[in-house]
């Protein structure tokens, strides 16, 4: 293990994602870090992620160990003063405990105004998982403040291009470990995790139209999900996995079509001369929602799948479209009221439209599987990078590519 | 043929070597399909290399799928020819500019094929002999964020096939 870690790279140097806060919450927690244990792993690796991962969250704020006052060997020997003195929240003592082939970490946090400790949880390490481990921490700690579920143990799909040269690309929500699934000379867009997150599905013009195929994150074989004269786009996961959604122009038109991806039988769903595409299922996999053309301009509309029966949802703006729910009342989509292409929200019940960004050219909006924190495609200076906005926060980060241009955002499930 | 294409890519597979790889189980088990290498790139790329500069370009207006009227003498002229040349083919390639969603893009791409491919058979064309595709805004003509640019790239190309 002591070897593996010598061959750590600094922060960021091996990876495409770069992350900018470009706006930071009202209220930050301001939190210690502090290794307990003296054994003979040096936790500076475990700290550095969980630093990271709080810090580009925008709603924490570190504090260096050169900062701290004093650094207590456990919460009863905490200096309450140092602590108030630097406006710390708390102190989140690690202790780890190297096993055969594994590494545990156990944590507390130590509330510094309650002086008592309110969380204390441990992490069972699997082989070679120590990032992914440390990531659970940060969670842990993000869920403690926010209630919310934290996403730095997910990963990220996207679609990087340099040199006319297009990869679709996984990596960890950090930016780490990313993997190149396919790489080709060719566009490839509307990548989709399926709900397991062992499979994704994507658009790739390989073949000179638009095909789609899912591929295995393991093994990377990959499938072409229905073999047709005629494109094929837009696919997405049915909750229970057992369907793709997709559209298709195989009857003349681009209409919305769902496979049984055992069967392989395929259910028309929308008949109709207009544009319908970019279907996506409700979180009970009951409904699907769509853009169609129908009414003259790009709107989203909802389908039961019992019914058939659809109505329309977006009303508001000239162009709503690429809809995704964010859980069963709300969803995202592409909207644009006067000139900019913008990221906004729908709540169906309340029927409230909300825009969340304010950039000119954003596109292809994803939400985290917290349901909280959304990444979009967004544009500055000609070049194509990610963004992303903290629904309840309001934080706005960026992740400009190193080079070249970064598309096409897709956030997995939670991996746990 | 589809099929045997799928069995080709799959196997060139190729082992990912990122430099952070010596962290996760996981690094060593994603694969890498590259089909950018040269034995998969006839393939890959394929006829739209053979098919040089389209021999019309049909301009649109923004998210429209609607011939105008200043296309029609172009239009006109690829129908006599299509209409001497029974065995020619002819290849409608619809684009859309980079703005809004990827996927509407590029299903208007392919109305706008299909609004030539439907002017041409109406005016006698055998529409056996029309193919259509739509690339959305994933081949542009124009890279710039203007006016200028998008109104290049919303279009339809045309290539004859003789």
């Amino acid at each position: 293990m002591r070897t593996i870690f010598l061959l750590f790279i600094p922060f960021f140097l091996s990876s495409d994602l770069v992350l900018e806060i470009t706006r930071g919450a009202e209220k930050q927690i301001k939190l210690g870090i502090i290794q307990t244990d003296f054994t003979e792993l040096d936790a500076t690796q475990i700290i550095d992620v969980i630093k990271n991962d709080l810090e580009r969250t925008g709603e924490f704020i570190l504090i260096p160990s050169t900062e701290m006052l004093s650094i207590p060997t456990s919460p009863d020997s905490v200096i309450h003063r140092d602590w108030l003195l630097l406006d710390a929240d708390a102190i989140i003592f690690l202790t780890t405990e190297k096993l055969d082939k594994s590494i545990d970490i156990a944590y507390s946090i130590y509330d510094i105004r309650a002086e008592k400790i309110v969380l204390k949880k441990k992490i069972y390490g699997v082989p070679d998982g120590l990032r992914q481990s440390s990531h659970y921490v940060s969670d842990g700690i993000y869920k403690h403040y926010y209630g919310i579920e934290g996403v730095s143990s997910t990963k990220l799909m996207y679609v990087a291009k340099n040199d006319d040269i297009y990869r679709l690309i996984v990596s960890d929500a950090d930016g780490f470990n990313e993997q190149t699934l396919l790489k080709s000379t060719q566009s490839i867009i509307s990548p989709a995790w399926s709900p397991d997150a062992k499979d994704v599905a994507y658009v790739s013009f390989e073949n000179n139209r638009a095909q789609v195929f899912t591929q295995n994150l393991e093994t990377g074989t990959r499938k072409l999900i229905l073999s047709s004269k005629f494109s094929v786009s837009a696919p997405a996961w049915s909750p229970d996995r057992k369907y793709i959604a997709f559209t298709s122009t195989m009857d003349g038109n681009s209409e919305i079509y769902i496979i049984n991806l055992d069967t392989k039988k395929i259910e028309r769903l929308t008949e109709n001369s207009a544009i319908d595409t970019e279907p996506a299922w409700s979180t009970d996999g009951k409904k699907i929602i769509f853009t169609s053309d129908r009414s003259g301009s790009p709107q989203i509309y909802e389908l039961d799948l019992r019914t058939k029966l659809k109505r329309r949802i977006t009303t508001e703006g000239s162009y709503n479209a690429r809809g995704s729910f964010i859980d069963k009342n709300n969803i995202i989509f592409i909207h644009r009221n006067s000139t900019n292409f913008n990221i906004a929200t729908f709540n169906l019940q309340t029927r409230q439209l909300q825009v969340l960004t304010n950039t000119e050219f954003d596109e292809s909006p994803c939400i985290a599987p917290n349901g909280n924190v959304i990444i979009y495609a967004t544009k500055e200076q000609g070049y194509s990078m990610l963004a992303g906005v903290n629904i309840s926060s309001n934080v706005g980060f960026k992740l400009p590519a190193l080079y070249g241009e970064l598309k096409e955002p897709a956030w997995s499930p939670f991996l746990r | 043929m589809k099929k045997n294409l799928i069995l080709i890519f799959s196997l060139l597979f190729i082992f990912s070597c990122s430099s952070v790889s010596v962290e996760t189980v996981e690094d060593q088990k994603t694969k890498t399909v590259d089909i950018t290498e040269s034995s998969s790139r006839s393939f890959a790329v394929g006829e739209s290399l053979d098919l040089g500069e389209p021999s019309v370009r049909i301009y649109f207006d923004y998210d429209e799928d609607q011939l105008k009227e200043s296309s029609l003498s172009d239009l006109l002229g690829m129908s006599r020819i299509m209409r001497d040349n029974p065995t020619y083919t002819l290849m409608v390639e619809g684009h859309a500019d980079e703005r809004g969603s990827r996927e509407y893009n590029l299903a208007l791409s392919e109305r706008r094929a299909n609004a030539v491919k439907d002017f041409l058979s109406s005016s006698g064309v055998s529409p056996f002999n029309i193919e259509v595709v739509g690339y959305g805004e994933e081949r542009p003509v124009e890279l710039g964020s203007n006016e200028e640019s998008w109104s290049k790239n919303r279009r339809a190309e045309l290539f004859l096939l003789k």
